[in-house]
This record gives C-alpha cells, sequence and structure tokens, in this order.
C-alpha cells in the first residue's frame, strides 16, 4: 500500500514538474504561419515583443497578441512580405510572457535585442510595462511602437525610439465630460488606480472638467490588485455628484459598478475606462452595466479605412474569422501599431533604424484604426478619442459626433428604477 | 455620525470576509507549520466552481456550497496524503517550494482551460436595504453571516470533537500526540481537506463581488499572512480579530484621509503588523503556538 502511495505521488510530482516545466518558462510564440524556414535564403525582418501571457493583463495581452498575430498572418501570407526597395521580406515575431511584472519585461526585451537580435519591437500591453520595456529599447537604440501604453510621462523622457499609435491617455475622457457637460451634468468625482495610466486619465479628467465647467467635488485613489472599493464609493455617495470617473483596468470596472449598486450610489453618469468597451463586461456583469460610458480607442462602427485592411468593419470581421471572438479596441490598436511600422519601413526602403525612425516622424496616414501623425514626442496627438455607453446589452458609440451611432442616455435613473 | 457607522459597517462586513478567507491558511500553518503559497489559487478555484455551478446549472453561488465544500475536502485530502504529508517535516523551505509550485501550475492549467476572460456571477439580489440609516449590501451581508456560521462550526468542531481535539493536539505537540495513539498521517489529511474546503467555499462566496480570473490569487495570499500575523495562528477567534482589524482599518482610512482611498490602509494595517510583532509577537490573541517558537 504504501509502495503504490509513493509510486503514486512520484508520478503526480513528475507529472506537476512536467506542467510546470511546460507552462513556466515564457517559450516563444510563433503565431500562424510564421515558422517556415525555406530552403532558398527568404529574407526576414526579426520583431520581438513581451506580451503578458500570464498574470494581472493576461485578458488584455491576449488581445494585444491577437492584434499583432492578424497583422502576422496578413503580412505573411496574404500581402506577400513587407516591401523594401525591390525585396520582399517576409516578417517573424518573436513573443515572449512578461507575467505582467515590469522587471521580467524589462529583462525579455533585453534578450530580445541581444539574443534574438530583433531589427524592431512591439510594445506590451499597458502603460505600467511599457514604461520598463521602452527604457530598455532606449538604451539600445531600438525603435518601439507600441499602440498599449496611453500614459502622459511615457512620452515626457524625451526618448527618441518610442512612438504609440493610441489617443495618450490624457484625453480619454474628453469627449464623454464634454459631452455630459453638454447635457446639464455640473459635479463629478474621480477614483483612479495609483499607477501610470490610470493616473494620467485622471489627471486629464480634471483638466477637462475645469475646461467643459465641471466642479470636481473628490478624487481618490486606490492600490493595485484592490479588492473592495465600498470605502471610496460610500465617500462618494455622500457628495452626491453628478459624474463618476473611474480610472483603471477590466477588474476595477468590475468592483466600480458592483460597489455602486451595493451602496445604493447613484451618479447619474458612470464613466470607466477599459472595461466597458470590453463585450466580456456585459456578458459577466449583466444588465447592471446600463447606462455605462466608456472612452474608447476605436471601435468597429468608426467610419476609417484603408488600403490594407478596408474598413474597420472589414478589419473586424477578418479578425472575428481569425480569433473567433470580436476585436477589443485594445486588438485594434495593436494591428494598427504593427501596421505603422509595416508602412514606415516601405517608406523608408530600408531596415536601417535611422531611416526607419525618420520615416515614422514624417508618417502621416490614415488606417482603419484611424489617423496616425506622431509629434516630437513620439505620441499620435491627432486621433480622437471616441466614447461609448452600453445601451440595451450593446456597446454603442455616443460620441464623437461624426462617430456616433446613438443618443446619450442621461441621466442614468438610480439603481432601484432599474 | 451616519458616515462613521456606514464605514464601521463596511468594515465589519469586509473584516467577516477576511476571516474567513484567512481561516484555512491560519489553521495549515499553524497545525503542520505549512505556509500554504497556494492559498489564493484554491480560493480562485473556488470562485471557478461556483462561476461554473451559476453559468451551466444555475446554482446560486450560496447553494452551491453544498456541492463545493465536500469535493474540495477531497482535494484537500488527497494533495495532502500524496503530496504535502512527504514535506511536512521536512526544512521549511521545500514547503514553500511545492506550495509555490502548486500555485503556479493551477493558476495556468486554470488559464489553459478557461482561458483569462475575467468571470463573474451576476445574481439577482445584489443590490443593498437600507436599516437605521445604514446600508447593508445584501451579498456582503450574507458572506458575513455565513462567515459567522462557518466559524462557529469550526469552533464547535475543533473544541468538542474527537477529531477536533486530535488536530488540536498535533498541533500543540506532535511527538506527544503520537505516543497516544494520534495518526498523525490522517490528522494532517483532514485537517488540509478541511481548510482547503473552507478556502474554496470563501472563493464561491467572492464571485457576486469582483472579477474572477486565473491570476487573482496572489494578493489573497498576501493579505492572508498579514491577517494571520495580526490574529495569531490557526484560532479562530484570532483570524476573526485579525480579519476585522484590516477590514475596519482599510475602510476607515479609505473613508476619513481625502485622497489617499484605500492605499494608506494597506500601508496602515502594515504598520499595525509590525508594531503587533513588536510588542506582542504571539498574535494578538494568542495561537496554537506561538510564530515560530519552533522554526522545526
Amino acid at each position: 500500500m504504501r509502495n503504490i502511495l509513493s509510486q503514486l505521488s512520484l508520478l503526480l510530482i513528475a507529472s506537476l514538474l512536467l506542467t510546470a516545466c511546460a507552462l513556466a518558462p515564457p517559450a516563444p510564440v510563433d503565431e500562424p504561419a510564421a515558422a517556415a524556414p525555406s530552403a532558398d535564403e527568404e529574407k526576414i525582418i526579426y520583431l520581438g515583443a513581451a506580451v503578458s501571457e500570464t498574470g494581472k493583463f493576461s485578458r488584455e495581452g491576449k488581445d494585444t497578441r491577437q492584434g499583432y498575430g492578424l497583422w502576422l498572418d496578413w503580412v505573411n501570407d496574404e500581402y506577400g512580405g513587407i516591401k523594401v526597395g525591390d525585396d520582399r521580406y517576409k516578417v517573424e515575431l518573436i513573443m515572449y510572457d512578461d507575467e505582467g511584472d515590469p522587471d521580467t519585461a524589462a529583462r525579455l526585451v533585453e534578450k530580445l535585442i541581444n539574443e534574438d537580435r530583433v531589427d524592431f519591437l512591439l510594445g506590451p500591453y499597458s502603460s505600467f510595462l511599457t514604461q520598463s520595456a521602452s527604457a530598455i529599447a532606449e538604451k539600445y537604440d531600438k525603435i518601439m511602437i507600441e499602440g498599449n501604453g496611453a500614459a502622459e510621462p511615457l512620452f515626457e523622457r524625451g526618448f527618441q525610439n518610442l512612438f504609440a499609435v493610441l489617443t495618450p491617455a490624457g484625453n480619454y475622457t474628453r469627449s464623454a465630460l464634454q459631452l455630459l457637460a453638454g447635457k446639464g451634468a455640473e459635479t463629478v468625482v474621480i477614483a483612479y488606480e495609483d499607477t501610470a495610466f490610470p493616473t494620467s486619465v485622471a489627471n486629464g479628467a480634471q483638466h477637462w472638467a475645469a475646461e467643459y465647467g465641471l466642479e470636481v467635488l473628490g478624487v481618490e485613489t486606490y492600490p493595485v490588485n484592490v479588492a473592495d472599493v465600498s470605502g471610496i464609493m460610500s465617500k462618494f455617495k455622500d457628495l452626491d455628484p453628478d459624474i463618476f470617473v473611474g480610472g483603471g483596468h477590466f477588474n476595477d470596472a468590475v468592483l466600480f459598478i458592483r460597489a455602486a449598486k451595493e451602496l445604493d450610489f447613484n451618479p447619474k453618469a458612470m464613466v470607466i475606462t477599459v472595461g466597458p468597451s470590453n463585450p466580456k463586461l456585459i456578458e459577466e456583469v449583466g444588465v447592471d452595466t446600463e447606462y455605462v460610458i466608456g472612452p474608447t480607442q476605436w471601435e468597429a462602427s468608426m467610419s476609417y479605412a484603408d488600403d490594407y485592411f478596408g474598413t474597420a468593419a472589414e478589419y473586424a470581421a477578418r479578425y472575428e474569422d481569425l480569433w473567433g471572438e470580436p476585436p477589443t479596441y485594445q486588438a485594434a490598436e495593436s494591428t494598427a501599431t504593427a501596421l505603422a511600422l509595416h508602412i514606415a519601413i516601405e517608406q523608408a526602403a530600408s531596415l536601417d533604424t535611422d531611416a526607419v525612425r525618420a520615416a515614422l516622424r514624417g508618417l502621416d496616414v490614415v488606417t482603419f484604426y484611424g489617423p496616425i501623425n506622431f509629434d516630437e514626442k513620439g505620441r499620435n496627438a491627432g486621433k480622437p478619442m471616441g466614447a461609448i455607453q452600453i445601451q440595451d446589452g450593446e456597446i454603442l458609440v455616443v460620441a464623437p459626433s461624426n462617430a456616433a451611432v446613438a443618443e446619450l442616455n442621461y441621466p442614468a435613473p438610480p439603481w432601484k428604477d432599474r | 455620525m451616519d458616515q462613521l457607522l456606514q464605514a464601521l459597517v463596511s468594515g465589519l462586513l469586509l473584516g467577516g470576509f477576511y476571516a474567513v478567507m484567512v481561516l484555512g491558511f491560519s489553521v495549515i500553518w499553524g497545525v503542520m507549520g505549512v505556509i500554504n503559497l497556494a492559498h489564493g489559487e484554491f480560493l480562485m478555484i473556488g470562485a471557478y466552481m461556483a462561476w461554473g455551478l451559476f453559468r451551466f446549472f444555475g446554482m446560486d453561488p450560496f447553494a452551491s456550497l453544498v456541492l463545493i465544500l465536500p469535493s474540495m475536502f477531497l482535494v484537500g485530502y488527497l494533495l495532502q496524503i500524496i503530496l504535502i504529508n512527504r514535506i511536512v517535516e521536512r526544512p521549511h523551505l521545500m514547503t514553500l517550494l511545492v506550495t509555490f509550485g502548486v500555485s503556479i501550475a493551477l493558476a495556468n492549467l486554470f488559464k489553459i482551460q478557461f482561458t483569462s476572460d475575467p468571470r463573474n456571477v451576476a445574481v439577482a439580489y445584489n443590490g443593498s436595504v437600507q436599516l437605521a440609516g445604514v446600508t447593508f449590501p445584501i451579498v456582503k451581508t450574507i458572506i458575513f453571516g455565513v462567515a459567522l456560521l462557518i466559524m462557529v462550526c469550526l469552533h464547535l468542531f475543533l473544541q468538542r470533537t474527537r477529531l477536533g481535539k486530535s488536530i488540536r493536539a498535533a498541533a500543540q505537540n506532535k511527538t506527544a500526540a503520537r505516543i497516544v495513539g494520534v495518526d498523525i498521517n490522517r490528522v494532517y489529511a483532514i485537517t488540509a481537506g478541511i481548510c482547503i474546503a473552507l478556502t474554496a467555499a470563501a472563493g464561491a462566496m467572492l464571485s457576486p463581488t469582483q472579477a474572477i480570473f486565473p491570476f487573482m490569487g496572489p494578493p489573497f495570499t498576501l493579505k492572508a499572512v498579514t491577517i494571520t500575523a495580526l490574529g495569531g495562528l490557526g484560532r479562530i477567534p484570532g483570524a476573526l480579530m485579525g480579519g476585522m482589524v484590516l477590514g475596519v482599518t482599510e475602510i476607515f482610512v479609505s473613508t476619513y484621509v481625502p485622497g489617499i482611498g484605500t492605499n494608506l490602509g494597506v500601508a496602515t494595517s502594515f504598520i499595525l503588523l509590525v508594531l503587533i510583532l513588536v510588542v506582542r509577537p504571539q498574535g494578538l490573541m494568542g495561537g496554537l503556538r506561538p510564530i515560530d517558537a519552533e522554526a522545526e
């Protein structure tokens, strides 16, 4: 008996170890069809990225990976490789798992540069990780182009090699606040996670609130991995504001909505970053998400188009075809990131870092994702930010007016009348 | 005044959850001297079970405890027999390595199985009731009630039953317990079963209040360490006390210190922890045994 037990346990330990081995080290990920080393010398551009597969940003990291993967699939199989002068280059993308940890992200980027010898870097998910990853890229003078780090401080460090295709975080709440001020809202409270991106969103929200004549009644912060926001919400309840602004990531949106309902806190509008534009929020949290407003970088219903992926709607269809789920804006901006690099390399007709950097600086195109035109700090400041509202279980664009497909429902009724 | 009462109620409700969340961790540590780094992952498993039963069978997360408790007892029992009993009397580093390995393996297995999409249990009664000017969130109040019930039951079990007494005996003096005929390995396995079942139950009760995803565990493990150190090892009144102190501190600080939110709450509870370690190293309420009295 004892013998059998010990053998059984050895087996279990061995299999556990095996699983751990199979899972723990971040294996290089070759997305669809990239690994085809043919006999005749194929010209290849190597790209590298550290993107969360596990950890806090596991969900958003998946969107980022799939966004990159869609472009990779398309550029190799459909487009026939990037044109550099008269040559066509296939692309190979090496991705590692940064585990949501900034130190790991930095270490992996260093490995991508020194060991894998990649030509260009794509960004990780979140400002938090981009902050450390981009510092390494700058140190080795490698271009890092990203679409998932929007915090303003990223672009205040005088870096020459960081380019971002997305609208900076300070502008996230602008169109929503403008719209709400126009509807008669007068007061606002703000709660945000004390990391780079939400801090930028909250600073921006205070700026735009002042701009549109809204009075800020209270501002609160909370730490990463918070499990309960009741304290903040009950304090806000006493302030009785018209607008609640919540800056954070996906889980924070769940906490804010749950806590507001539980404490019977009834702002006339809730503006929350990241969560609301993701269909998963409606799927999991259900009807309580009604009337919630969220900033969005991109929606499939927007009217942008390019020669590569067609319209935004065509891009969405292609994405759903490949990955079996509709794209979030995080996925779309990741594809746009890779596409911007692609266009810049073709315009530069060279793989030289200086030439491509110059091309990126001069880039002025409209893509399915929107206009891309980098300013001197590497931000895509020209792109406007949209706002969506959840109405009848659907994510509908309510601002800016030229992309809106629905009218904003304001004010939201109190919880007990829903 | 209303704000004060509200903060107190919110803090106590949060503390009740913390207390039941920490029980399993505290008792395993107290009885076997094993610091279970996979604690948060068992919480995560419980949350996923509640979510699955809710999503596919429409089962209420509190009703699903009836299924979750026995099945996770079995998981804990087997895990102890097959894995942990082999390292229980080895140096601490071994147990840390093994439980850390279990935690990584579990989180990643769940990621492969369920993807990292966040889940949530949307129960219909997640509103609130007003009582004497104070808002009681319904779900959190139920959690508090169930938590108290669980703690009373566990307390009675440990104090009154023969099995409970042998668990306490094993915790107090392993050798003596062996001499009087206690089957230590079986006692350990039952302890682990109970603890992991309780942890999973805490996770199941948590499922309506926040997003569930494979990597939600580690912050809870960290919090469990804090509360255990606050309250003393393996004692139910200690866990309750530690949980309440942390819950009330977090809520009070976030209610009364402007601009800080919940940040200072965590910091304050760690300052409390350091003070307690200096002033009363055995924890606020003593314990099954003092922390680190016999490191081996």
